[in-house]
């Protein structure tokens, strides 16, 4: 890895207790978290109580943050993941019956009510991977990582990710195509 | 570049060329061009999975969220701040040192003449029947 790690000189200033930088890295990396966190797991208050116990971690770990290893955003993406798999573990039942009903009482336009649909399917298939399945996409698709990064966030080659991604791509082409909205897919 | 490595490219990381592999772009977005029928067909697949991705969003954090992140930071105090609490903690400390003066100085004349400091109003329930003042009404 030659180039510098965007993050270093804003986690050093974290590092330092800087009020600004906090703000600044809270900003920056709050919605990404939440984001995989909320993907991964399926539920928005689990996932937020992960977000909130990787910033701890990000706190505890900044003053002794190194530049050169691993880039800032691959490692709390890692505390992130670790802290899903802490709580996929601990369920015993389908995650999928843990998505949350979000009832709204306005009533929506057809686009936005449309829009909201093809929001939920996707939310329902995605937790109905398998979790290995799920997370290299979420974290090569959503999080928009490398396959190189990727593959090194799992432990596994990139080939396996590639295999994993296409897995992935083929069982959410046919849960969505047996959802009923299948007019625009092949 | 071969139209099976294409077709893998295409069904691990989409139809967008900008998700593809880094050093792998550029051969695969040739072949494409050159086999714009085969290739138009594996894309086609993948584009409409992609548009469904796409659809998929998640709301970004609250306010009260991102609060009580930055609450669990470790604060470092603004310089003013700690100059303001220098001065607070000098007065308490001054402050305490003059208590401490005044208290010792009480103790040490009291061991030196051997009683209490007399004060010129002291008033009259410290005064007992025995002092010859007139607070006993042995004029009557």
């Amino acid at each position: 890895m030659s180039e510098r790690d965007p993050d270093a000189d804003l986690v050093a200033r974290v590092g330092k207790q800087d009020p600004a930088a906090v703000r600044t890295l809270v900003s920056r990396k709050l919605p990404r978290l939440l984001a995989l966190a909320t993907r991964m797991l399926g539920d928005r208050m689990e996932a937020e109580d992960v977000a909130q116990e990787a910033f701890v971690r990000i706190w505890k770990q900044a003053p002794h943050w190194k530049e050169g290893e691993a880039r800032f955003d691959t490692w709390i993406h890692r505390v992130a993941l670790n802290l899903c798999y802490d709580r996929l573990r601990g369920r015993r039942e389908d995650p999928v019956a843990d998505l949350p009903d979000e009832a709204d009482p306005q009533p929506m336009p057809d686009m936005q009510l449309e829009a909201r649909v093809r929001d939920e399917r996707v939310r329902t298939a995605l937790a109905a991977l398998p979790v290995r399945q799920r997370e290299a996409l979420v974290l090569n698709y959503y999080q928009e990582l490398s396959n190189i990064e990727a593959a090194a966030l799992m432990g596994i080659t990139v080939d396996a990710l590639e295999s994993l991604l296409a897995r992935a791509r083929r069982n959410l082409r046919a849960q969505l195509a047996d959802s009923g909205f299948s007019k625009d897919l092949p | 570049m071969t139209p099976e490595r294409f077709r893998t490219i295409v069904d691990a990381y989409g139809a967008d060329p900008r998700r593809w592999p880094d050093e792998e772009r550029a051969a695969a977005e040739s072949w494409a061009d050159l086999h714009r029928i085969e290739a138009d067909a594996v894309l086609a697949e993948s584009a409409n999975l992609d548009a469904w991705l796409a659809d998929h969003t998640v709301a970004p954090p609250e306010r009260a969220l991102i609060e009580r992140v930055v609450a669990a930071a470790p604060n470092r105090r603004p310089a003013k701040h700690r100059v303001r609490l220098w001065w607070q903690g000098a007065a308490f400390a001054g402050i305490g040192l003059a208590g401490g003066l005044a208290g010792a100085f009480a103790v040490s004349f009291f061991v030196m003449t051997g009683q209490p400091p007399q004060t010129h109003d002291s008033p009259s329930y410290l005064a007992s029947s025995f002092d010859g003042s007139g607070a006993d009404w042995s004029g009557e």
